[in-house]
Order: structure tokens, then sequence, then C-alpha cells
């Protein structure tokens, strides 16, 4: 709609009217009462001047999923891209998948959403989402590690790893071995080597 | 390492996320996860992961020992640092980690501390003792006023950590009146902390023994020490911290003094 106008147009309107609302030309008079201002903008909240604009993504099993601008560079990657000119239509990412994808942009809106945490309501409402976030069993966990990593948010992959952080802390080798279903390739000897290295970890 | 054939895990991280993980953990941890699995002894032992367990500023501070410090990576680094203390500039300050956490242990040794009557050879020498780690150590020969102080810089210490404060020191065999009741003191940020019935050595009791916290406690180094008190530290420049023990009301002698410690709780 407003391609349509030249700037000629946009310089003559502005001084009488409100910069927020659209002005179309094929209004039949170029003045509007308050009410009609006021009517007009009730019915749509978000105004062209506002920059909302969306992003696309597309996940690995090629889904799509449209989100704000706002929203979409809290990921670093996205960023780089859009400021590269590359989204044009949409941003395929092929290391994620749309199970991921969509948690990711759950935590992204969550976090965009919530004003810069100097409330303690707000900054306790964070810390509880991101809690109950983190509650997903270990290939979610370790798959929203991998997305944090390659989308690079950086409070999403310290979030994470603070979680696998917190499962490691306090236990034994075995223990971790069972818990993240890691082989041990060490030889017996080799094993032992390196405990002896590290011998008083072991007090 | 193998796990179920479509689930992720450790072995699918970039090494970058394994030290991640791991240099948030603890010093402890980080040691024995290097027994899990060769990735992660790779992982666990690189110079990233206890580049994060060592304090920020330890590139200064570690050019002022005296010897110089020699290491190959900085987990050697770490381990020599929380070993046994290195001494720096002058000679009577020595730094130390706490193994467990990487946070700085400080010991004023005798030279640097504030003894009153300290200079003057009819109540105090000063010599080399085999087990200090000082090249000097003060010892009382007799005096009626026995005042030992030491201060310290905030800036020094690590942030937010609760430190407790020692004296450390011995007493020879042929020692006498060290177990009068003394005082410590322990002054930070304009909070001055007084703890009274501290003894240096365990009087011989005709009543019920005294309660470990104010008498002497035996030390891994072979050296004694009184709790002198105890703050916390939180960040930047908060001024000096200031601590003490006094006893003015018995005539003394056969102590030895190595220094005063400055320790996380």
């Amino acid at each position: 709609m407003l391609k349509n106008l030249n700037s000629k147009h946009i310089q003559r309107f502005s001084y009488k009217y409100l910069p927020q609302f659209p002005i179309s030309p094929n209004s039949p008079k170029l003045g509007f009462s308050r009410s009609q201002i006021a009517n007009y903008r009730s019915n749509f909240p978000t105004t062209i001047m506002s920059s909302s604009k969306t992003i696309v993504l597309r996940s690995s099993d090629g889904e799509t999923f449209e989100v704000d601008e706002a929203v979409a560079v809290e990921s670093q990657t996205i960023k780089h891209m859009i400021e590269d000119g590359c989204a044009d239509t949409s941003i395929p990412l092929p290391n994620v998948t749309s199970k991921i994808l969509s948690k990711v942009i759950e935590y992204c809106k969550k976090h965009v959403e919530t004003p810069n945490a100097d409330e303690k309501v707000a900054e306790e409402d964070l810390k509880s989402f991101d809690a109950d976030f983190v509650k997903v069993d270990q290939s979610t966990l370790f798959d929203l590690i991998l997305a944090a990593n390659y989308l690079n948010i950086k409070s999403l992959l310290d979030l994470t790893c603070q979680t696998v952080a917190d499962m490691i802390k306090g236990k034994t080798p075995e223990e971790i071995r069972k818990t993240f279903n890691i082989k041990n390739d060490f030889t017996p000897e080799e094993e032992e080597e390196v405990r002896r290295e590290n011998a008083w970890a072991f007090e | 390492m193998t796990e179920s054939d479509n689930a992720p895990g450790f072995s699918d991280l970039p090494e970058g996320c394994v030290t991640d993980i791991l240099s948030i953990t603890s010093p402890r941890d980080a040691c024995r996860a290097a027994s899990i699995s060769k990735a992660f002894h790779s992982a666990a032992d690189s110079d990233a992961v206890w580049d994060r367990f060592l304090p920020l500023d330890y590139p200064q501070v570690i050019t002022r020992a005296v010897p110089p410090v020699v290491f190959e990576s900085k987990k050697q680094l770490y381990h020599r640092l929380s070993e046994s203390y290195i001494i720096l500039d002058r000679g009577y300050l020595g730094l130390k980690l706490d193994r467990e956490s990487g946070r700085k242990c400080y010991m004023l040794g005798a030279r640097n501390l504030s003894i009153a009557w300290g200079g003057d050879t009819r109540y105090w020498e000063w010599g080399h003792s085999p087990e200090s780690r000082f090249a000097e150590v003060g010892i009382l020969r007799c005096v009626w006023w026995l005042d030992i102080q030491g201060r310290i810089a905030s800036a020094m210490l690590s942030p937010k950590t609760t430190y407790v404060v020692y004296l450390v020191f011995r007493v020879t065999r042929d020692s006498w009146g060290l177990s009068a009741p003394g005082k410590t003191i322990v002054t930070f940020g304009g909070v001055r902390n007084e703890t009274s019935n501290v003894y240096l050595q365990q009087p011989r009791t005709r009543g019920r023994p005294r309660t470990q916290a104010h008498t002497q406690t035996p030390r891994s180094d072979g050296w004694m020490e009184i709790k002198l008190g105890e703050f916390y530290y939180d960040n930047g420049d908060e001024g000096e911290i200031e601590m003490g023990f006094q006893e003015h009301h018995e005539y003394k002698g056969g102590l030895i003094v190595e220094g005063i410690e400055v320790r996380p709780k």
C-alpha cells in the first residue's frame, strides 16, 4: 500500500497526521477525525511504522516457522545471515529438526518478551521458566546444546551446558559413564595411569 | 564412545562444548572426568578448562614469584599453585590456591607483620627455621606485651569468598606463659570483630577442657594455628583487612611465629 505513495505525498501529509497510522491513497479525504483514528488504531495494533518484521525459518525436516525478527536475532548466526542479506525468503537450518527448533523458538520468545530482568518478579519468572525448560530427556538436552551452539545463542548454550555440568558434578567416572552411556576406551593399565595422575581427586 | 544410534550424546558434541561443560564443574570433577574415556581425558586436561579454574589475575601474579614458576600446561600450573605456597615479592608473601575451588590463599610471613617490640633483640630474635617457607621466622625470647598484627588488601583476594584468618606458629619445648587467654581481632569494612579467651597453648586444665575452637590446632605442614576470625569479601577494592592477636597479661616466651594465613572457609 505504501508503495503507491511517493515521497511528495508523505511530506505533504506528515505535518497533519500522526506518523503511526498508514495513509491510504484511496481514502476519500485526507483528514481523519480523532475518533476515526482511534478506531483505526484499535483494530490494527501493530502498525506499519513499528518494525514487526517476521523471519521464516526452515528446519531440517522441511517444516517452516515464522517468527518475529526480534526473536530470531537472539541467534547470532541468524542475525548475521539477515545482515548479510541471506534472509529474503526463508532461512534454512539443516542442522536443526522441527522438534528442537520449536523448543529453541519457545526459549527465545520467552527471553525476548521478558523485559530486562530488573524487577524481581520478572527475574524469578524467567528463572523458573529456564528450570522447567531443561527438564527434558537426555537426547533432547544434547540436541539443544548442539542447536544452541550452531545457532550461537549464548544464554541457551550456558543454560544447557550448566544442566549437563550439574549432572556430572560429584559423580564417579563409572556413574558418569552409566548416565551418559559412554564407552570406556581405556585399557586397564591406561585407566590406572590416569587415576594415578589425578590421585587427589579420588580421595 | 557409543550410544544408541539415533540419540545424540557426548561424542556428538564438539570438544569446545565438552570443555565448556567441564570448566563449570570443579577441579575435582575435571580430574575425575579425565578417567572416563580418551576423549574426556583430552578435554579434561585441556588449557581451556584449567584456565577457568585459575584466578583471573594469575598471569600478573606468577610473574612476581621468586623463584619463577615453571609450567607446561595450565593444569600443571594449577597443581603447582595448589600444592604449596609460592613466594612473591620481597620474600614474605606466600600465595597458594585452594585446590577444591581455585580460590586464593595468602600467608604473610612474620617479617611482613607488625610485631610490637619486634625490632628489639631483647624481646624478639629473627632466624631461619628449616620448617619455614620463609627466610626468617620471629622467635619470642620474652615479652609482656604480645601484639602481632597483619594487613592485607582486599583487592588481592578472590571475590565472593568467606575467608578465615589464622596465626601460624609453634611453641618451643621451653616455652612459658603462653597459656594465658589472648584476644583476636579482625577488622574489615569498618566492622571490628574481637574474640576473647583464645589460647596459644592448651592451659593445664584444672577444670573442664577448653573448646577446640579457641586453642591451637595442628596443621599438615608441621606448624600450629589458631583462628583469629573470619570475614566475607565481595568484590573490587573494599580496603584492607587488619588481623591481630594480643595478650598483655602474662610474661611469656618461647613462641615462634611463621605468619598469618588467610584462606577460604
